[in-house]
């Protein structure tokens, strides 16, 4: 049988029997390989978990990402696209030669004016990349020439829920699998004691008001459920259900574990199911995650030096800043792809009061994860985004005074960085016009952007897809897209 | 020698596991997988894919002769151009194109030939061809089929060279056909009458039983539910609480009461067009309101309405006729015969709804019908009784006040009088003035500040001078608008998540009552001279009469302070006095200029009225219209209480429908009138042209698709893989059904027998086929892994709800209670707020208290879209965002850690330890068997048996040594005094029912 995972017969087919198979051997003697699960065995495996497995399209620059998003869309403006003339054309009108009638949300279709507001905030250039950095982000700008920062991200969405979809999952409706489940599907898992795809769904100190997430940001969609996103939580137990009920003590539970595995394998014997193998060694496993999850949160064997790098939020459990230390921790034992989601980016009024916080929350704890991939050796194996779903208006919304101001979502550019595996380091790519509100040089889709985290883990996005409802599904969608050619490696 | 390698290549097609003994490759199952999966996209219907202007799809144009060669020239492969180019090896010229990421395996260009060499026969599509009830076929073992569909099971696996399983053992199979029909385990009374009862119709005589079990709509009601994607939240951005459970409640009594299938699809496709439509049949409806939704601020409502109408249409496909719609939003469909056109024209069926896309994140999102119990229905009746009374009382007539009343008719006239001669006559003394407005804010920006009273003015007098400092240090102070005119929308509010004051005075020359009318966005809070008197926290946008409220002033200057709480985006208010002594209208001040013996009783009616509500003081009248006003309030407050349900009500006028170009809401083509898809046969022309007779037309005899979808589905729900194992896509794309005959005789079944879902159950369930062992050989794995052949009986891992429904059962802990509103049974903290909106109603997760509703069965269990149970979803229960007719089955660690540590499954097996207590006899072994049996069925053999004892023996020894583990785990209340057991051995007997409910065999449908 020719393992064709790209073939015309579906490959969740081809799976199924080779997986079939391989149990049916399994299970006459072969003994309790870790076969079906989000816990499968590397690449190396041959685990049919993966449907790339050994097959990777090309060579991977990374083996692992991590995504920093930034939910709710930080302002381009007031961070990475400097724009002086905006502070020039302060209060006048946003032209209609640059608008071209553009639809906007009904949050401002209905102001009366548009009227122009620059950055309040101070930017200096950085690093021998010369990158334009916001005052807002000291420790980004320290970084600069191991960033590849993309100012010309577009997307169609221009509200939340859809955008922050579509980036997700590739399409704006509910119902598709999300990024780290394709990543999961097509690459399987490298660590037989932690899931394939972790998410963390940190604190924040801006905007009260923040926008929602979905478990569908995380969902396996289409996609077999094993593949979805685990979220790691900093309330109860990290992992759901991690711990045993009070009073039964990990002796008292391995001693269940024994016996249900005895119960069990009498089952297979009468009956003969593979899934029955496949179950006891799910139990086994689940028994292990019970003492490498608790091994993965616990930082107290931390240096000081490396907390003190990540800032004093570190310390504090649900923080942004402990998420990237535990993001650290994931990337050292493998854990395929980890997702961060920080909130309260959606800055339609009150900036001037909000945003400084939002990006202290992130800026200090996200130059340290890069640090600390570094120092380990992680960092060229490791790819890094940064980014949320959309960007923010040149035109205020709301009042607009000296002191303050708001900005409307924007999805006709944004500002997102990547570093790490696959990336070329020190670049600003794209070019957007002195308003930011229209690119004028390398336009780059949600879609090129997915291809380009697909593309530096060694997978062709044309190539990984998944028949649903009679059609070829992929994560970048049906039309031409490509990886950004300019930043990769 | 080319033979053998079809005989090959055929091992790697699903359903020909085996097909050697067929003579030649068969269009359908064999060419038109090949041409449709690689050739299609170009050369297939969307005219602005095609390359080359060749069509493969067509049998006409792909034979046609075009510059001297035809794509496909029958019986000579060499002389087909499709050949020539699939088989040639120069990059430039092989089709499909290297770019195309697409090639043919040698197996299938091999296979090509073949069929080309055969004549190239061509067939239509399977399923779009009308059900005909094939002849049933020849089997050698004849006393093998119980029924029909074991005639075609075992005539297939006759010529595979396979032998059926044998019959299952009595209480595996009473354990399997009691969780299929009803979702649960049998209970040991049913396992012994069933072992009992020796006589032929035993098992006739259980499934009867089962199926007439009120379990039995539960249970089935859940399949249905996934397929309609029901949820409790709207499932977009806030996801605000829906309220729609009624609609479940509906679908299970409709399984109960054995609805006929097709009457189950017109009422709820159209429930509302039938005549006079019942209460019952409007609930139904609210299958067409299942979509998510949203009322996200910044939301363009053109584009929402299309999102709303598309999903409902994809929905339709998907749940009725198998075939994947979605694809036509964009383009003609590459590989079924689907165009844009086909699309929008059943768009147009379901644009027409008389309702706002937007949902206002509101859980009655209009059009809604009111579900009042016989308790609110009395006590509405009781209310509207005494309103009447008043309200005649109101109008009898009244001596004292009568008198005041031709006083007051007086003085009018005499006034008017004296306008009318020009005399500079003063105002009337009833004449308000109405202040400027003030306004204070934006107190944003978050609910601290909104809903708190600490940050304005509230409930102290106001002071214009006065500032007021938020947190970000901001000060705002008060704002004088004389541009703000009553009785007009203002929308000029600071925007944003705030809460804005509004302020103005009142002069009032007397104690009087003044109605005024208001409105805002969102939620309103109103303070007359620093007393509230009105509150109401909604959500929505402004519009006038929104609010009527009574404001009771005092002579002199009165107070009025107005709190506009808004939520995200625009902002506003609406202010207007409709009654005052300033605004008579015109034609009471008419009636009351007249001769009073000259009024009409009506016109006399009118004015009284007008005089005892709007105008008179006095006490004995207050006393009437306070009570009017209180037993009216009360009324709306009972009214509020009744649960709602969202329902179809069409628009009066039929909104116009486009070809959307690219599926875009913007970018409007053509105006489409109401059809059926072109391919599939019309419509009955005598037929109404809107939903009815679109639900009509699904369910007609002829129509190929909907009887074969379904009973697929049920074929699926009790042998784990559909006969079409792609049960959402019958299209050409999907799989082929692996006994088609069988299919197709089936759905002839079920067409002829009055679309009969109980009978269907019973025919299934009953067959040989479903009866067969679950037991596996080694030769069986291999031949046919995933049972589609159907030597042995299902076995495969019970579903999310049947596991915890189960568990429930086992305990002893389950409530029987059916219906009503969804219950939140425990789950850990944190899960919603980790993800929710800060301003939704479903940010936090409450869980409820009462044992009728933690204890619920599954399909009560309320789901939250965003963030659905993991009790769920740990299981593949799908999250109800979008349709769903098949779920995986998986099988992962967290799935062990749910089992093993949930509360709720802890609290299980603590409570199915007290039970095996109390009930299992008095020895260990007595207690172990009953345990066992209860939760397999079946009696444990000795060695299981000592397995049992000796663990739980060492956690005896474990427990014992230990109290305080024994108490932490099973409470402190166990109750040792009455039970005569002590905690420990609650604690020994909690593990090894924790054990039993984490069985390989009691998780698994054996």
């Amino acid at each position: 049988m020719k393992p064709d995972p790209v073939g015309q017969f579906s490959e969740q087919f081809s799976q199924a029997i080779t997986r079939r198979h391989f149990f049916g051997r399994s299970a006459l003697g072969l003994g309790g390989a870790a076969l079906s699960s989000l816990l499968s065995d590397g690449p190396a495996a041959a685990s049919p978990a993966a449907a790339l497995g050994e097959l990777r399209h090309f060579a991977p620059k990374a083996k692992r990402a991590i995504y920093l998003f930034m939910a709710g869309a930080p302002s381009q403006l007031e961070t990475f696209d400097y724009k002086p003339r905006l502070n020039e054309m302060f209060d006048q009108d946003l032209p209609e030669s640059i608008r071209k009638g553009q639809r906007l949300t009904t949050m401002t279709s209905g102001q009366k004016r548009f009227p122009l507001v620059g950055s309040k905030f101070g930017f200096k250039r950085y690093g021998h990349s010369g990158a334009w950095v916001s005052d807002l982000l000291p420790y980004t700008a320290r970084m600069v020439d191991d960033l590849a920062i993309v100012k010309t991200v577009y997307t169609e969405a221009i509200n939340h829920d859809p955008a922050i979809t579509y980036i997700c999952t590739g399409h704006q409706l509910p119902g598709r699998a999300s990024l780290g489940a394709w990543l999961s599907y097509g690459l399987g898992s490298m660590n037989s004691e932690l899931p394939a795809f972790v998410v963390m769904t940190p604190t924040w100190t801006g905007r009260k008001e923040a926008q929602a997430l979905y478990n569908r940001l995380w969902g396996s969609g289409f996609l077999a459920s094993k593949h979805q996103g685990v979220a790691l939580r900093s309330q109860g137990d990290p992992v759901l259900y991690l711990s045993n009920p009070p009073g039964v003590t990990p002796m008292t539970r391995r001693r269940m574990l024994d016996r249900l595995a005895r119960f069990n394998r009498r089952t297979l014997d009468a009956i003969g199911d593979p899934d029955t193998q496949a179950r006891i060694d799910q139990y086994e496993m689940a028994f292990r995650m019970q003492s490498s999850v608790p091994e993965l949160t616990d930082v107290s064997g931390e240096s000081k030096e490396t907390l003190k790098m990540y800032g004093p939020d570190v310390t504090k459990p649900g923080t942004y800043a402990a998420s990237c230390l535990l993001a650290r921790r994931m990337a050292e034992r493998d854990v395929r792809f980890v997702q961060i989601f920080h909130r309260g980016w959606d800055q339609h009024g009150n900036l001037v009061g909000d945003l400084p916080k939002q990006c202290h929350d992130v800026d200090q704890p996200s130059w340290a994860l890069i640090q600390d991939l570094k120092q380990r050796g992680l960092f060229e194996e490791t790819l890094v985004i940064w980014g949320g779903e959309f960007g923010r208006t040149a035109y205020c919304q709301g009042k607009l005074t000296k002191e303050n101001y708001g900005r409307d979502h924007h999805p006709r550019c944004f500002s997102i960085w990547m570093a790490g595996g696959g990336i070329k380091p020190g670049i600003v790519y794209g070019e957007t016009d002195d308003l930011s509100y229209n690119i004028v040089k390398d336009p780059v889709h949600i879609h090129d952007l997915n291809a380009t985290i697909l593309h530096c883990l060694g997978i062709d996005h044309r190539r990984l897809h998944y028949k649903f409802q009679g059609l070829d599904m992929r994560l970048t969608g049906v039309l031409e897209q490509s990886p950004i050619r300019g930043i990769l490696l | 020698m080319l033979w053998l390698g079809v005989i090959h290549c055929v091992v790697w097609f699903p359903l020909s596991l085996v097909i050697a003994e067929e003579v030649e490759p068969a269009f359908n199952r064999d060419i038109l997988p090949i041409l449709s999966g690689n050739c299609f996209a170009c050369h297939g219907r969307d005219a602005h894919a095609r390359k080359a202007d060749l069509r493969l799809d067509l049998e006409q144009a792909a034979k046609a002769e075009r510059d001297g060669e035809a794509a496909i020239l029958p019986g000579e492969p060499e002389g087909s151009a499709l050949y020539r180019r699939i088989s040639s090896k120069k990059a430039s010229f092989v089709m499909p194109p290297p770019e195309s990421n697409k090639s043919l395996t040698p197996d299938e260009i091999k296979l090509i030939a073949l069929w080309i060499e055969a004549g190239a026969p061509w067939e239509d599509h399977w399923s779009f061809t009308p059900v005909t009830r094939p002849a049933l076929p020849g089997v050698a073992q004849t006393q093998w089929p119980a029924n029909p569909v074991d005639d075609f099971i075992l005539e297939r696996l006759e010529r595979e060279g396979l032998r059926p399983s044998p019959a299952e053992n009595k209480i595996t199979l009473l354990r399997r056909v009691t969780f299929d029909l009803t979702g649960l385990p049998p209970s040991l009374e049913e396992m012994d009458a069933f072992l009992a009862d020796v006589s032929p119709q035993a098992f006739e005589r259980v499934v009867d039983r089962l199926l007439a079990s009120t379990r039995y709509g539960e249970h089935m009601g859940r399949y249905w539910l996934d397929a309609v994607r029901y949820g409790d939240t709207h499932g977009l951005h806030l996801d605000n609480y829906r309220e729609i459970w009624p609609y479940r409640d509906w679908v299970i009594r409709a399984f109960n009461e054995n609805k006929p299938f097709d009457a189950f699809v017109i009422e709820q496709l159209a429930g509302d067009l039938l005549p006079d439509p019942s209460r019952d049949q409007l609930i139904a409806t609210g299958h067409n309101r299942c979509n998510v939704t949203t009322n996200e601020g910044g939301s363009i409502t053109e584009e929402v309405y299309v999102r709303n109408v598309v999903d409902r249409v994809v929905t339709l496909g998907t749940v009725y006729m198998g075939l994947t719609l979605d694809c036509t939003r964009c383009h003609d469909h590459k590989f079924d015969p689907l165009t844009m056109d086909d699309f929008y024209s059943l768009f147009a069926y379901f644009n027409s709804i008389d309702g706002k896309p937007l949902d206002g994140n509101r859980k009655d999102h209009a059009p809604i019908l009111k579900i009042p119990d016989a308790h609110q229905a009395e006590q509405l009746a009781e209310y509207d009784a005494r309103v009447g009374q008043l309200t005649k009382r109101m109008r009898e007539p009244w001596p004292t006040i009568d008198a005041l009343q031709e006083t007051w008719e007086a003085d009018l006239v005499r006034k008017e009088q004296a306008e009318e001669s020009g005399g500079d006559a003063q105002k009337e003394d009833g004449s308000l003035v109405l202040g400027d407005w003030y306004v204070v804010g934006p107190f944003y920006d978050n609910r601290r500040y909104l809903n708190s009273r600490k940050h304005g003015p509230e409930g102290r007098p106001v002071r214009l001078d006065e500032t007021f400092t938020l947190a970000t240090e901001e000060i705002v102070r008060w704002k004088k608008r004389p541009d703000w005119k009553d009785g007009k929308v203002h929308s000029d509010l600071p925007g944003q998540t705030a809460a804005n004051f509004l302020y103005r005075t009142i002069t009032s020359p007397q104690a009087q009552k003044v109605e005024v009318s208001l409105g805002s966005d969102d939620g309103i809070i109103v303070y007359l001279n620093e007393k509230r008197v009105l509150s109401n926290n909604v959500s929505r946008g402004v519009a006038p009469d929104q609010e009527k409220l009574q404001l009771p002033l005092k002579a002199g200057t009165n107070h009025l302070l107005m709190k506009i709480m808004n939520y995200g985006g625009a902002t506003g208010f609406y202010f207007a006095l409709t009654s005052g002594e300033t605004t008579i209208p015109e034609d009471v001040l008419a009636i009351a200029m007249a001769d009073r013996a000259q009024r009409d009783p009506e016109a006399q009616a009118k004015l009284v009225e007008f005089f005892r509500s709007k105008v008179a003081v006095s006490d004995e009248l207050e006393a009437v219209r306070s009570e009017l006003t209180s037993v009216r309030e009360k009324r709306a407050e009972v009214d509020r209480g009744i649960p709602t349900t969202l329902i179809w009500r069409e628009a009066t006028e039929q909104k116009p429908a486009y070809k959307l170009n690219r599926g875009e809401y913007d970018q409007k083509g053509d105006e489409v009138a109401r059809r059926t898809p072109v391919f599939l046969a019309a419509m009955d022309a005598n037929a109404p042209n809107d939903r009815l007779g679109l639900a009509r037309w699904l369910v007609d005899p002829n129509h190929p698709l909907t009887a074969r979808v379904t009973v697929n589905r049920l074929w699926q729900q009790l042998m784990g893989t559909g006969l079409v194992k792609t049960a959402e896509d019958f299209g050409s794309q999907g799989e082929r059904p692996s006994h088609p005959q069988l299919l197709d005789w089936l759905a002839a079944e079920f067409m002829a027998g009055g679309w009969d879902v109980k009978a269907m159950m019973k025919l299934l369930v009953t067959s040989s086929t479903y009866r067969q062992s679950s037991v596996l050989s080694p030769a069986l794995i291999e031949r046919d892994p995933d049972n589609r052949l159907l030597a042995r009986g299902p076995r495969f891992r019970l579903d999310a709800e049947m596991l915890r429904d189960q568990a429930l059962c086992l305990s002893g802990l389950m409530s029987e209670k059916m219906g009503g509103p969804s219950v939140k049974p425990p789950q850990p903290d944190g899960l919603w707020f980790s993800v929710g909106y800060s301003g939704s109603n479903t940010v936090r997760f409450v869980a409820d208290k009462e044992h009728d509703q933690v204890h619920r069965r599954s399909v009560y269990t309320f789901i939250k879209r965003t963030s659905p149970p993991p009790q769920m979803s740990t299981f593949d229960g799908p999250s109800r965002e979008a349709s769903c007719v098949r779920r995986e089955r998986t099988n992962t660690p967290l799935q062990a850690l749910l089992l093993f540590n949930d509360p709720q499954y802890v609290e299980a097996a603590r409570a199915l330890a007290e039970r095996v207590l109390a009930s299992g006899g008095d020895t260990v072994g007595a207690r172990a068997g009953y345990l066992f049996r209860l939760c397999t069925g079946r009696f444990p053999d000795s060695e299981e048996l000592a397995d049992l004892i000796s663990g739980l023996e060492q956690d005896l020894t474990t427990f014992r040594a230990d109290p305080a583990s024994a108490a932490a785990l099973v409470g402190g209340d166990a109750s040792a005094s009455e039970t005569d057991t002590d905690a420990g051995e609650l604690a020994a007997w909690t593990m090894s029912a924790n054990l039993m409910l984490n069985l390989d065999e009691v998780i698994m449908k054996n």
